[in-house]
């Protein structure tokens, strides 16, 4: 018999090193001589979209497009350190050190075109379009290019770092302040559980993510397509088969991650709240997508079938013990 | 407020690169001349070792075999340095690296690696935590199992527990997992005047460099990591595998190295996420408030520690979930055993907390006779709570607009299919 | 030592093999067409999927002497002079893509399952990608790129991408 049930997950998770570990991140940008806006920075992108986000938080401050900017992130002797690619801290810390190196590159170029147009102050002074120009008279105007050739062999080069704020937690109560900011998750699913195979289908998923502000919201869709995929892995299939330290699930016949037949559409809904510490108020995500839909599966099987599976993954075996086991209790509770 | 690139759909800037097929990942770079790197792993969970070389190093074709004795600062690790690059006198993992062979070609170096030799003089081994726990267990480094203890103490949980009108407990397990990226572990390493250059797909290259010029005792600036394209990581990058022993070898033979792991090597060489055994104790008075939780969680961290103080730090910091709860205790340890060392992992310890402290949710909701979703509402965290470590949320906690979100998609979603 | 002749990307080649070697390792080590990915080895994630004679297959798990007299078609066979082939085109914008390692095999099986069908529906194309693994994209945005260069390809009529 196939049973259906919902069930939901809260979750939240906090970003960053945490519990007063410095957390830093450098980035440096530069005007090159050819008046391009070029970005240093050594955050790594391993497939979350880390270049993408950063290179629009920079465009968005230096008023040109994403394609004006060349981010170079892959060679530590050129690049300044960003921190680890990790704990879903580059949107949050490294997007606020790049942040902080293009509005100084800015106000750099800024107080250069003041000179250079004679004018009396920085009010008004606009960055757009490649250019440093006065709003009320924009014919008042000097290039990146020209400010570049100003330069001349000595590039204009500006730095932004980034320090975390959190506290050392008390090493006997736990009491502090380990982590900031941190991202909410709400995910909750609808499955179909098969009570004669034990296998489990999600009908219908609803992802409702916190994101504090979404930088771009497709690359959030994919984090959150990618994260429910990887939390239903985790609830339903993964597991090494570890038999005295022995890894008897090496490969991928019998180490077993979700396929395209195996994840549903998602019904995704970006929860906008910024965080004023944060670059636009961007918060991470990048683990807190993952985090709340195993529970989610979990619930919506009680909810199905009035099994608790207390232990993951959720094979079909254990599934089937546990009905089973379910309605032995039930049979000698007289409730059936 | 409106911007004009922030919030935009701008395409992914690395996108063009990966669907063309040009994105160069580190298995993609070749170079001319270039030898191959091999890795020998123990095949066993805790021994002594006599490791002989010899006969490998006769086979033609081989260039060196590097072992123990050739690395000068036999140590690295994310956060204490208790793995060696290559294990001198025991083993404490299936998988450990023992040698690295570099050779011309891949096949030779595969034969050589069959060529050497490994006595392995067996001790005991634990691989259950709790056993690992105790006293009397074979220690699996110079010092106690139990690595780690976090300690989180709210209120008062003995007390409030008299006063809840409902309790669950139960015992929740996550099994060990892995982060099966796409791309396995490769890279190649060359000198660039003297220079020791590492490609290699990393999340941290500049931690990288670092590891590599502590092991190597060289300095910083004569080790530059190029991270090209990265075919996924999810904290399994986190830790070192092959960046030391490609550095190695290039730095003593002159010559560039590449390796490139198997899809079963992958699985043995980096880390994976903490199994945890989670006993959880969570009551609500009759208004359905949550009043008390009580949780001991344990982590097995496997043969090395690699971020399991973190982890196991960040599991009991999470444990209460995102609700109020104004009585809290936690304990959580992070063990040693001899299992498949584990580290970061997306999620890091607030991945498995959920599995228990949702479900406990449930189940209390279910005796108060609430729906979840409403019981939910009425603990969450939102602006000006305080979570258990004392932590003021003071903006950005929009917890009930994403509960609100998901019961009205739900419902609507139910309603929508019979039988619900 | 062994020579063979086949034809990639529309390219003819002659190739000095040895026995044991795999297409794949043609491809890559010799070719240097590295767009084609190894992930498994054994023919499970899908990485290495090229089009040979009009059908999908591992390359992993095709020797390369049986690779004699084929027409292959690689990643790196897919763009046109004029530019991207449709299905790279809506890989891009649907935001397909993340770490891409698995990118060139499920843009080729995209490919063989358009060429056959070019109104498939949600089912059928998550069928036609079952056996290429990706750990990133949860495969949605994968199926929301296939649906749309289905639609690219109808308009544009027959795109074989070379």
């Amino acid at each position: 018999m196939k049973k259906r049930g919902i069930g939901i997950g809260s979750t939240f998770y906090g970003t960053g090193y945490g519990n007063g570990f410095p957390d830093v991140s450098k980035a440096i940008v530069e005007l090159s001589q050819e008046g391009e806006i070029v970005l240093y920075v050594g955050a790594t992108e391993v497939g979350q979209g880390a270049k993408t986000i950063l290179t629009q938080m920079a465009a968005e401050v230096l008023g040109v497009s994403v394609e004006d900017i060349t981010l170079v992130c892959e060679d530590t002797s050129i690049t300044p350190d960003a921190g680890t690619a990790a704990a879903s801290r580059q949107t949050y810390n490294t997007g606020n050190a790049i942040k902080r190196a293009c509005e100084n590159l800015r106000d750099e170029m800024i107080k250069i075109a003041v000179k250079q147009l004679g004018l009396n102050s920085s009010i008004g002074v606009k960055v757009e379009n490649k250019k440093v120009y006065l709003n009320i008279f924009p014919d008042k105007k000097v290039s990146f290019k020209e400010i570049a050739n100003l330069q001349g062999e000595e590039t204009l080069k500006t730095e932004g770092i980034f320090t975390a704020q959190t506290t050392k937690m008390d090493e006997e109560t736990g009491q502090g302040a380990p982590y900031w900011p941190y991202t909410f998750s709400v995910y909750g699913v609808e499955v179909e559980v098969d009570t004669e195979t034990g296998l489990v289908e999600i009908t219908k998923a609803v992802c409702a993510q916190d994101v504090g502000k979404a930088i771009n919201p497709k690359l959030i869709e994919g984090q959150i397509d990618g994260g429910f995929a990887m939390g239903l892995g985790y609830a339903i299939f993964e597991d090494l088969g570890l038999h005295n330290g022995e890894i008897k699930h090496n490969r991928f016949t019998n180490y077993l991650i979700p396929t395209a037949l195996d994840v549903p559409d998602l019904d995704k809904i970006i929860i906008e709240a910024p965080e004023t510490t944060a670059p636009y108020g961007a918060k991470g995500i990048g683990e807190p997508v993952m985090i709340a839909v195993a529970p989610a599966i979990l619930n919506a099987i009680y909810n199905a079938v009035g099994v608790r599976i207390t232990e993951i993954p959720i094979t079909p075996e254990r599934l089937l013990k546990a009905i089973k086991d379910n309605g032995k209790n039930k049979l000698e509770e007289g409730k059936i | 407020m409106e911007y004009k690139i922030v919030g935009h759909n701008i395409l992914r800037v690395d996108g063009l690169a990966k669907v063309t097929g040009k994105a160069t990942y580190p298995e993609d770079l070749y170079m001319e001349g270039m030898l191959y790197g091999k890795t020998l792993r123990s095949i066993k969970t805790h021994a002594y070792i006599t490791v002989d070389t010899k006969e490998a190093e006769k086979i033609d074709g081989v260039i060196k075999i590097f072992t123990h004795k050739d690395i000068p600062h036999n140590y690295y690790g994310v956060l204490f340095k208790d793995h060696e690059v290559f294990c001198s006198k025991k083993v404490r993992r299936i998988g450990d690296p023992i040698a690295f062979v570099v050779a011309i070609t891949e096949k030779i170096a595969e034969k050589a690696i069959k060529a050497i030799t490994v006595e392995y003089d067996e001790i005991e081994s634990v691989f259950d935590p709790v056993d690992a726990m105790k006293e009397d267990a074979p220690l699996i480094h110079d010092r106690s199992n139990i690595l780690y203890h976090y300690k989180l103490r709210r209120g008062n949980i003995e007390e409030a527990f008299q006063q809840c009108s409902v309790i669950v407990e139960n015992q929740y397990k996550t099994s060990m997992v892995d982060h099966a990226f796409l791309q396995p572990e490769a890279g190649l390493a060359y000198m660039e005047g003297d220079t020791v250059v590492v490609c290699a797909a990393t999340q941290y290259p500049h931690f990288d460099q670092l590891e590599i010029s502590e092991a190597l005792n060289i300095p910083q600036e004569k080790v530059k990591i190029i991270n090209p394209a990265v075919g996924g990581a999810f904290g399994g990058r986190e830790d070192i595998t092959l960046q030391i022993h490609l550095a190695l070898a290039t730095w003593v033979i002159g010559k560039p190295v590449k390796t490139v792991y198997s899809r079963e090597e992958s699985f043995v060489a980096h880390s994976k996420r903490h199994p945890m055994i989670m006993n959880y104790k969570t009551g609500a008075d009759a208004n359905g408030k949550l009043l008390a939780m009580e949780a001991n969680i344990i982590g097995d961290t496997g043969a090395y520690a690699s971020w399991a103080i973190n982890i196991m730090r960040k599991a009991g910091v999470h444990a209460t979930g995102p609700y109020e709860i104004p009585n809290v205790k936690v304990d959580s340890y992070a063990v040693y055993t001899n299992n498949p060392f584990a580290g970061a992992m997306r999620g890091f310890g607030a991945a498995q907390v959920p599995i228990a402290h949702e479900q406990q949710m449930d189940m209390l909701a279910e005796k108060l006779k609430i729906d979840p979703i409403t019981f939910r509402l009425n603990n969450c965290f939102k602006l000006g709570s305080t979570t258990a470590t004392g932590q003021v949320l003071e903006e950005s906690v929009p917890l009930i607009q994403c509960i609100e979100a998901v019961r009205h998609k739900l419902n609507s979603k139910a309603n929508d299919t019979e039988g619900v | 030592m062994k020579k063979i002749n086949l034809k990639v990307n529309g390219v003819d080649y002659s190739v000095e093999i040895e026995e044991d070697v795999r297409l794949l390792d043609v491809l890559r080590n010799q070719l240097r067409l590295t767009g084609t990915k190894e992930g498994c080895g054994e023919g499970e994630c899908g990485a290495c999927t090229i089009i040979m004679d009009g059908v999908t297959v591992n390359s992993c798990m095709v020797m390369a002497f049986q690779a004699e007299g084929k027409e292959i078609i690689t990643i790196e066979g897919m763009a046109t002079k004029s530019g991207l082939h449709p299905i790279q085109r809506a890989f891009l914008e649907e935001g397909a893509v993340q770490c891409g390692f698995c990118i060139p095999g499920m843009v080729l099986s995209a490919k063989a399952l358009l060429d056959k069908n070019l109104t498939p529906n949600r089912e059928e194309i998550r069928e036609a990608i079952s056996g290429n693994l990706c750990r990133c994209t949860g495969y949605n945005k994968i199926v929301d790129a296939i649906d749309k260069a289905s639609k690219y390809m109808g308009k544009e009529g027959d795109v074989n991408g070379i």
